[in-house]
């Protein structure tokens, strides 16, 4: 008991006194929800910024701009001439530019038109997706105008409804993701580099010499892991409450079994890599053959149902998808314990399986 | 040395890797209190031997017993009573001395007192320093200390002094024979002749897998029946000359282009090998005389020398 808890208690230490490791595990995860939030995850994704140019100078084309200016997803910039905001457009830095030639406001006022007023509204063809997007709003915008002007009272309309009843942003998606990712690398290549590099140099095979029971060794590896794995998950829950504003909304209960899951699967599965890899120098390339995958089909900064038809069948199996696709429910939903027995068995299939063929694979020396 | 207890007792022990024998049939026993050496060239089969005796190989065939239990069957009680150094193991490095050694004192059911054993080994100063900034003395006297931790009756050491100053050499030199003024069975194997001549009581040299001699360090050199060596190479390449018909000369030993003659009578030999290679015509080259040793035992038994394998 006393060398489970020393062993215990001396991997923590080597955890804590190799501060590289320590802050660019913690560093790289913080680093990339902080940038990955701040970028994409406020809006719904879609920014459109249009240049309107104001050729008329009435009160007409001023409330114009101003019906513009209403619509959140635009952002204007309306000080600008003709020319420097089809040079911006052409660059890419705007996305539209509407020009109101003079005589629209009179236009307007004018009883009995023959036609309707034309806006020069030119966009770029290279980003057909946003312009599509900003061409309609600018269609609305100008429809309701026009609607304005000749009274016009709709008779049917529709009326769009969230299907979930929470208002989701990306980063509320991505910070389960980025803790389910954390969970994995720290424990699938962590255990795979430290347990072969410890082989290499006879680290095990001295403690092999002793009476100290391999079960015991063990059994204090996966808790020193578990408690630094679960204060790094806390130390980015915090910066992603901080930063973010994101609440766990389930229990934390779940959260925590769920980390513990995880963390015991990976490790088993660090525990192959570090059987099948014969120098610490392949655990590395090993790890990441498997880790990079599961970075990029298992749900982390994608959700999964994006993925192509034909990868569906074997990203489901993946560990990471259920491990990252629980901890989602829980913080975002707050889905309990009992709503997620199907992931739990998963993970828990994968921590058996896992074990089973560590156990087989593994070697001291 | 008579009515000695054994404390180990090897019967015939055998490892083979593919092909390979690495150890053939090992027989010896080692008495209680005793420092015994296991001598030999690298690839010899020492570490072999001494990695089965405490378990951590297995014997293809035969068995030892070590402390009273048969390290076949026995495994956990053997590991209880030694102690055990080996060659070129790392520790944690980011643990101090201090909390290392408690770490492996918690593997034992019993320790010995870890301050104390720090002073003994003459890491005091170094306690609270990380494994990391010891240097190689200190890090093997550490490593000694993990096998002492404890207060085990047997001490294995597997090449302790190897690439140590000569200064750390011989303090470590002095631990081992303080443990053994303590009573404590030390087997350790070494390439070093100087070292096994001061450390050891008796010596069992291995080669190839097997082992050719085993007697005390004095009784090796005896058994040479002569005194004194004479050593030389020749100016030229390829000679064609029959040294045992030198005067006085009991062996010859040649390795590549050096000879050398032991003898009884170093003046008669020496005067006649300069005669006859004043009469052949021969250059003699750097050509020394000195008292036999052990390295001379383990050239005369293989024909090869102990460094270089």
């Amino acid at each position: 008991m006393r060398s489970y808890y020393l062993l215990t208690l001396a991997q923590l230490r080597i955890f804590l006194r190799n501060r590289q490791v320590l802050f660019w595990t913690l560093a790289f995860p913080i680093v990339l929800m902080v940038m990955l939030g701040s970028f994409l995850g406020n809006g719904n994704g879609v920014s459109i910024t249009a240049a309107v140019v104001d050729q008329d100078k009435s009160d007409p084309s001023k409330n114009l701009i101003k019906e513009f200016e209403k619509t959140e997803v635009m952002s204007l910039e309306n000080k600008i001439t003709e020319k420097e905001a089809l040079d911006k457009l052409k660059k890419g830095d705007l996305t539209l530019v509407i020009t109101i030639p003079e005589g629209y406001g009179e236009s307007l006022s004018a009883e009995n038109k023959a036609e309707p007023f034309k806006l020069p509204t030119y966009y770029n063809e290279t980003n057909m997706a946003m312009s599509q997007v900003g061409l309609q709003l600018v269609t609305n915008t100008v429809d309701s105008i026009s609607k304005k002007q000749v009274d016009y009272q709709p008779v049917v309309v529709t009326e769009s409804k969230g299907v979930e009843a929470l208002n989701l942003r990306y980063i509320d998606f991505l910070v389960p993701g980025i803790v389910a990712m954390m969970i994995m690398s720290n424990n699938m290549n962590g255990v795979a580099g430290q347990i072969s590099s410890w082989r290499e140099r006879g680290i095990l095979r001295r403690m092999q010499g002793t009476t100290l029971k391999a079960s015991t060794f063990i059994a204090a590896q996966i808790t020193a892991r578990f408690m630094l794995n679960g204060l790094q998950a806390m130390i980015v829950l915090a910066v992603a409450w901080l930063a973010f504003g994101i609440e766990v909304r389930g229990s934390w209960l779940t959260v925590i079994a769920f980390v513990t899951l995880g963390t015991l699967a990976f490790m088993a599965i660090g525990f192959i890599i570090a059987g099948i890899a014969k120098t610490p120098e392949s655990a590395g390339p090993i790890a990441g053959f498997l880790s990079f995958p599961m970075l990029f089909l298992g749900g982390v900064f994608f959700p999964i149902r994006d993925m192509p038809e034909f990868l569906q069948p074997f990203v489901q199996i993946l560990p990471i998808a259920h491990l990252s696709h629980a901890l989602r429910e829980t913080m975002n939903v707050g889905a309990s314990l009992l709503d997620l027995g199907m992931e739990a068995m998963i993970l828990g299939g994968w921590l058996i399986g896992a074990f089973v063929v560590a156990s087989f694979t593994f070697k001291w020396e | 040395m008579e009515t000695q207890q054994e404390i180990i007792k090897v019967e015939g022990l055998v490892k083979r890797y593919g092909d390979f024998t690495a150890v053939d049939g090992s027989e010896f026993s080692v008495h209680n209190g005793e420092v015994f050496g296991l001598l030999g060239p690298n690839g010899a089969g020492k570490t072999t031997t001494l990695e089965m005796l405490v378990g951590l190989r297995k014997p293809d065939e035969g068995t030892a017993i070590v402390g009273g239990f048969d390290i076949t069957k026995e495994l956990d009680q053997v590991k209880e009573v030694i102690g055990v150094q080996l060659q070129s193991t790392t520790l944690f490095e980011l643990l101090t001395v201090n909390e290392i050694l408690h770490l492996y004192g918690s593997f034992y059911r019993e320790h010995i007192s870890i301050p104390d054993l720090i002073d003994d080994m003459l890491l005091t100063e170094k306690k609270n320093s990380r494994i990391k900034g010891l240097s190689g003395g200190q890090k093997q006297r550490l490593a000694i200390a993990l096998a002492l931790v404890h207060d085990p009756e047997i001490i294995f050491l597997d090449e302790p002094t190897t690439g140590l100053d000569p200064q750390a050499r011989r303090t470590l030199w002095d631990i081992i024979l303080r443990l053994k003024e303590r009573g404590k069975t030390v087997v350790l194997t070494t390439h070093y002749m100087d070292e096994a001549h001061v450390l050891c009581d008796r010596i069992a040299i291995m080669d190839q897998g097997k082992l050719i001699a085993l007697d005390t360090p004095s009784e090796l050199v005896k058994n040479l029946q002569s005194d004194s060596a004479v050593e030389f190479r020749f100016d030229e390449e390829e000679v064609d000359v029959n040294l045992s018909e030198v005067d006085g000369v009991k062996q010859v030993g040649s390795q590549k282009d050096v000879h050398v003659l032991y003898t009884d009578d170093l003046q008669k030999t020496l005067t006649s090998l300069i005669a006859l290679a004043s009469e052949r015509e021969l250059k003699l080259i750097d050509l020394q005389t000195r008292t036999a040793t052990l390295e001379d035992v383990f050239i005369h038994m293989t024909g090869r020398r102990l460094r270089e394998g």
